[in-house]
């Protein structure tokens, strides 16, 4: 009787599991199929260079940025004694459950501030200018890319850095000799991670900048406005860029992902 | 600030809580080249006290005093103190050779010294044939003595060794003992080790104090171990029958 439950139990799972790959796949089947047939033809289309061009720049800018200031964040929350710690930890989860369009109307709020203001005064055009798709890309992904490497910091065995600082090692010594080698995997696979989902940030950069024709048009803004001008055929050849990108970081992620797991303690 | 204290390490009425667990009213001092074990079941806190030494954690109440001054206002880097956890934490992403020059490479070494060094001190430890070797590719106890040479590279005063002998063989066990004697006479450090194995204990060290429960239940010259007046919870420990006071130890000497 028992066993035929357990059977039962395990056969509902293996049903809703291909009911979930069918579900998924179908959506990637179709930008797949229908995406290459018209890829061709839009590779040589200027718009979509340009959004090729200005979706990947951005997304690098943002990511170096990002980890830069991750990878910070991460250490005082990690590895130092901070009161506020759980404030801190909180309030960067709570940016990651909100809407990126959320996100983005807060930031062209505060851009549109006199402070924002003075900025572009300065030469720093934030509001419908393509540098605010770094800071749109930046404010979304930050949060993410603080979980990712403070689970990286917290996987290295502090011991290790115990023991390094009892052989003379400041803090900053520390960190370049034993906790960054230790999980320089894990932190370039959370930033090819980072990089791909800033390549396809639409929320918060749509409220930002906007979505304007060679200007501020990244390939998720193209494919909007593909869709409003009713070329389908475009829209589906940017996704199919897009999906082809994620596919090739995702497998490089994974890869540097696995490689951090063997290096983790006496695995060399 | 610095204090008058007696011998190289004083721990005076030593309080440190960690989540429920409570290491209270801890006193004992240390003298130089003096071997102190600490013996305890368990869950005792014999690796918290350890760590606690070691200026690890703040104390709640009481001090660790290093040479006169509070062990936690010393700098890790300055502490000049060296020690050894049960399961080594050896630098995985460097050879034997690295890890036991990390030390000298921090204090800002020059190459040749350095060369020398770890020779000399690998040769003592006779380890030269692995220096080239990862840490996942050794031994536990070859492990264990890249991990001795990498503290003792540095010319500690004062060395901490976590139950150094848990993962040993009976074989490496007895060779590492002959180890820890000579690692006294030649590099002249006093050395704090916890262990819950009262034969190696009684061998090694000079005196032993237990630990049941956070509390410290006295100190006892090693040879006095087991005609010393102890209380119930330490005979009941030690496996000794408080009717007769027989020793009640297995063959291999722990519980």
């Amino acid at each position: 009787m028992k066993r035929r439950e357990h059977n039962a139990f395990q056969s509902a799972c293996v049903f809703l599991t291909l009911l979930t790959i069918l579900f998924i796949g179908g959506n990637i089947a179709v930008i797949a199929f229908r995406g290459i047939r018209s890829l061709p033809e839009c590779l040589h289309q200027r718009e979509t260079l340009f959004a090729v061009y200005l979706s990947v720049k951005s997304a690098c800018i943002s990511s170096i940025l990002c980890f830069v200031l991750s990878i910070a964040v991460s250490y005082v929350l990690t590895k130092t004694r901070l009161f506020c710690r759980e404030a801190i930890e909180i309030l960067l989860e709570l940016t990651m459950s909100l809407p990126n369009i959320v996100l983005g109307l807060s930031m062209l709020i505060l851009f549109s501030s006199p402070m924002g203001k003075a900025l572009k005064g300065a030469g720093f055009p934030v509001v419908f200018n393509s540098s605010g798709i770094v800071l749109a890309q930046l404010v979304v992904n930050l949060p993410f890319a603080v979980k990712l490497t403070s689970t990286a910091f917290r996987e290295v065995d502090q011991k290790l850095e115990r023991v390094a600082g009892l052989l003379g090692a400041t803090q900053g010594k520390c960190f370049f000799t034993i906790l960054l080698p230790l999980c320089k995997n894990a932190l370039i696979s959370a930033f090819i991670l980072v990089w791909s989902r800033a390549l396809g940030e639409f929320g918060a950069t749509l409220m930002l900048v906007g979505v304007t024709r060679m200007k501020t048009e990244t390939l998720p803004a193209s494919i909007y406005l593909d869709v409003s001008t009713n070329d389908l055929g475009g829209a589906l050849a940017s996704a199919f860029i897009l999906l082809l990108i994620s596919a090739v970081s995702l497998g490089i992620a994974n890869h540097f992902a696995k490689a951090n797991r063997s290096l983790s303690r006496y695995e060399m | 600030m610095r204090c008058n204290m007696n011998g190289l390490l004083e721990i005076q009425e030593l309080t440190v809580k960690r989540g429920s667990f409570l290491l209270e009213h801890i006193n004992f001092s240390l003298q130089e080249n003096e071997i102190f074990s600490i013996i305890g079941k368990t869950g005792s806190g014999k690796t918290l006290l350890l760590e606690a030494i070691a200026g690890f954690y703040q104390p709640d109440q009481g001090k660790v005093l290093y040479g006169g001054t509070a062990m936690c206002e010393i700098p890790a880097f300055q502490r000049n103190i060296g020690y050894l956890y049960q399961d080594y934490s050896l630098f995985p992403h460097m050879t034997a050779f690295s890890n036991i020059a990390y030390g000298p490479k921090m204090r800002g070494v020059s190459k040749a010294e350095i060369q020398t060094g770890v020779t000399e001190i690998a040769e003592q430890l006779e380890i030269r044939h692995i220096l080239n070797q990862y840490p996942g590719t050794l031994s536990g106890g070859e492990q264990q003595r890249v991990a001795l040479a990498r503290a003792l590279i540095m010319r500690p005063s004062l060395l901490l060794l976590d139950e150094p002998f848990s993962a040993l063989d009976p074989v490496t066990k007895r060779s590492m003992y002959d180890m820890i004697r000579k690692i006294r006479k030649d590099f002249g450090c006093s050395l704090v080790f916890v262990t819950h194995n009262f034969t190696e204990a009684e061998s090694l060290a000079d005196r032993i104090g237990v630990l049941i429960d956070g509390h410290l239940c006295g100190i006892v010259k090693s040879q006095d171990l087991y005609s010393a007046q102890w209380g119930r919870e330490v005979l009941d420990f030690l496996g000794i029958t408080e009717k007769d006071g027989r020793d009640c130890r297995d063959e291999r000497g722990t519980l």
